[in-house]
């Protein structure tokens, strides 16, 4: 039984519901099964089965087939709640207990908590005080989870009164994308990369994630959260973590997530800074600065933008510096994992100003695929030498379409498998990362806005790396 | 090489997003390689779309790149329409095709204002950026400006200006900001050679185009470090050139555009000669 709560929301619209339609399209769903949504919005099963199917015909992947919508339609149901009301989860209890009657599921509970976190712990004690005694529970949890270590932490206690971690899904989509499990593939299915995946052959490391878009109406939720807390604290720091552990002993969960863990717990700032947009140009259209938004207080501190220069106190990464950033309304959509090699002892070239640094780019998102910038000589006379790039492109590859991450992760939850989802140790990590930045800017005024819609983020940023003789990749 | 393909998607007040997907599926239907060495960006106002779109002719296969083509327009509409095609050629030694990317992008109305704002989420990671200007630049302004703050090289043909030589002292204040090119200073290249082979000088007599004669001289006046008197007839080629009273004999070479631009794209650094030859043709 696949239990959404806040399923009358967008995540549920845009995310959830084509997850489960591709996997229905794929053949990937259970035998037995069904799907319960349940919000405050009072409508009927036949009403949400009506908006879910225009949801799955505007966002799914995969092309809309009636007969497979039907199969998916006759299993999903709607039940409205109000959060708090025990009377009103009594019903739903009784909903999954008709339902596990009707459709064989067995007790068998996956609910998907896509609700504000303010309302999460509440929700965590009224499922989990109702929990079946029959078959399995198991909770998925959206980011952010918890807004400070000790949220994160008072959460995860909540949580763990009820539920056992291994029955904890806290869900960072970025794990889902195939790009990201491919960096493991990358790293610990290859050997000649693992070798040179030190300090002694890596120069530094960036990681962007950026986004082209504002916060798209969503100026109550961002307004709580800003850069740091949006996309640094969980889907940023999981890329650190994947690109800089060691490898596992198995493709276990504990495993991998142990080694991940363990680069948490060596990761420290050196540096941060932050930024939020002012009006500028996107896509040749002026739009406008953040503090122009609907709904966002005129003089809002809230960052759009976080650029830092993390150490990793370990022996393969001692001395090497990963630069990450993150931001809103920057030039373009991307999320890049560069790994810069460090140049060669002695140039032997006079012709080389073409020549750079071999660079590995692992983009997670558009054009997934990897890419290795080599030196190679200019065909013809004498002997120049510039970097050309020798590109892997998924799609080319094996030209498939790629799930989509919520696909891959509602799955593997059906399944019980854990791997791609962030443990416990890991958020509070995480935020303790966070933290150690966001606790000193409580005190500070910054100066916003200080970079234009459409620009690559504040010239701090850029002083970050420019101090240590370095500069940003080119996007 | 031979052209064997070419597929294309048009739209009509597109976005990013759409041109992004459209690149992907036309590479996905594509079982060819594809290869880009750099970004190959052509600024050209309406009466420069011809000329641009001839000169691009063939630079693929010399040059296999991201090529953005930036048609600035007047339009009622602030909208952004494209045409995106993969160009494949035969590549005979590999024994298969090589596709490159071509996007044609008509800039209207405000959108023309700001086309920085255009490129960037269209560059190319990690090769470099070349800006092919047709015509005069608008030194100054704000379309301009943005432009080479964003690119690694500006190309420009001041044959295409008014005005030489007064007209270099305004690309002389941007050489600190972007390494720059003129397919003119390519074109004195036979003649900078026979004249090396001659040395000194003090007086030169050139018959042809004011800025190759320009520059020829700047350079003579930059390499000696005194004075050189120009004395200048119009021509539409370099036909005579004249030192101290001895002609210069200078291999015949008659390049293309298409050679001329190529040339230029295969540099990447700040050229100290042609800079100090602009300078000093003021």
């Amino acid at each position: 039984m696949f239990v959404i709560f806040g399923a009358s929301g967008d995540l549920t619209r845009r995310k959830l519901l084509p997850a489960l339609y591709a996997l229905a399209y794929r053949k990937m769903l259970p035998e037995r099964y069904a799907v319960l949504g349940s919000a405050r919005s009072p409508m009927s099963s036949e009403e949400f089965r009506n908006a879910m199917e225009e949801a799955v015909r505007a966002h799914a992947r995969v092309e809309f087939k009636q007969e497979v919508w039907d199969e998916l339609a006759a299993s999903t149901y709607y039940v409205p709640t109000e959060f708090g009301d025990d009377h009103m989860h009594d019903l739903v209890t009784e909903k999954l207990t008709e339902l596990d009657r009707e459709h064989g599921t067995e007790g068998n509970r996956l609910f998907y908590l896509a609700v504000p976190p303010s309302a999460i712990p509440m929700l965590i004690r009224e499922i989990g005080e109702r929990r079946a005694d029959d078959g399995w529970s198991r909770v998925i949890v959206e980011k952010p989870f918890g807004l400070d270590l000790a949220s994160a932490q008072r959460l995860n206690q909540e949580i763990l009164r009820y539920f056992r971690e291994n029955e904890v899904f806290r869900i960072d989509h970025y794990l889902g994308k195939e790009t990201v499990q491919n960096m493991l593939a990358l790293r610990f299915a290859n050997g000649i990369f693992e070798p040179l995946w030190t300090r002694q052959y890596v120069d530094h490391v960036q990681i962007t994630v950026a986004e082209s878009i504002g916060i798209e109406g969503r100026a109550a939720f961002y307004e709580k959260l800003g850069a740091s807390r949006d996309v640094f604290q969980n889907h940023l720091l999981q890329l650190v973590a994947i690109t800089a552990m060691e490898p596992p002993i198995d493709f276990d969960a504990d495993a991998v997530r142990n080694e991940k863990a363990k680069v948490l717990r060596a990761t420290e700032v050196d540096a941060v800074v932050r930024g939020q947009y002012g009006a500028g140009y996107v896509e040749g259209k002026m739009v406008p600065g953040y503090r122009e938004e609907e709904g966002v207080d005129p003089e809002s501190t809230i960052e759009t933008y976080v650029a830092a220069k993390l150490r990793i106190d370990t022996w393969r990464w001692a001395d090497t510096p990963f630069y990450v950033r993150t931001g809103k309304r920057l030039p373009r959509r991307e999320t890049t994992i560069t790994i810069q090699f460090k140049r060669v002892p002695q140039s032997l070239f006079t012709h080389a100003d073409g020549l750079r640094p071999n660079v590995l780019a692992i983009h997670v998102q558009p054009d997934e695929g990897v890419s290795l910038g080599i030196g190679a000589k200019v065909p013809g006379q004498g002997m120049t030498v510039r970097t050309v790039n020798m590109d892997f492109l998924y799609g080319g590859a094996f030209r498939t379409g790629l799930p989509e991450a919520y696909e891959r992760l509602i799955l593997d939850a059906m399944r019980g498998d854990p791997t791609l989802f962030t443990r416990a140790d890991e958020i509070e990590e995480q935020w303790r990362i966070v933290d150690s930045f966001r606790t000193p800017w409580a005190d500070q005024v910054p100066d916003f806005p200080n970079y234009d819609a459409g620009t690559w983020g504040t010239d701090e940023a850029d002083e970050l790396l420019h101090r240590d003789g370095r500069s940003w990749r080119r996007h | 090489m031979s052209a064997v393909s070419d597929q294309e998607w048009t739209g009509r007040d597109v976005t990013i997003a759409q041109i992004e997907h459209e690149l992907a599926q036309l590479r996905s239907d594509s079982m060819d390689m594809r290869t880009s060495v750099m970004t190959h960006i052509a600024w050209a106002p309406p009466e420069w779309q011809g000329a641009a779109r001839d000169t691009l002719a063939g630079m693929a296969e010399r040059h296999p790149s991201r090529t953005l083509l930036l048609f600035p327009q007047d339009d009622e509409r602030d909208a952004l329409d494209a045409e995106v095609s993969l160009q494949c050629y035969t590549h005979a030694e590999l024994q298969r095709h090589v596709c490159t990317e071509v996007i044609e992008l008509r800039l209207c109305g405000r959108v023309a204002q700001a086309p920085a704002s255009v490129i960037l989420p269209l560059v190319l990671p990690d090769v470099p950026v070349f800006l092919r200007w047709r015509g005069e630049p608008p030194f100054g302004e704000p379309v301009f400006e943005q432009l080479i703050d964003v690119v690694d090289r500006l190309v420009v043909d001041s044959r295409e200006w008014e005005g030489a030589p007064a007209c270099y002292a305004k690309l002389v204040e941007v050489f600190d900001r972007v390494a720059v090119s003129d397919i003119v200073w390519a074109r004195t290249l036979r003649w900078r050679r026979a004249i090396a082979e001659r040395g000194g000088g003090r007086q030169l007599r050139v018959r042809g185009p004011i800025q190759e004669s320009s520059l020829l001289v700047g350079w003579l006046r930059s390499r000696l470090g005194h004075p050189v008197e120009l004395e200048h007839t119009d021509a539409d080629r370099i036909e005579l050139a004249v030192l101290d009273g001895e002609e210069i004999r200078a291999r015949e070479e008659r390049p293309s555009a298409s050679d001329l631009l190529s040339g230029e794209l295969d540099r990447f650094s700040r050229d100290p000669i042609y800079e100090s030859a602009v300078a000093a043709a003021l």
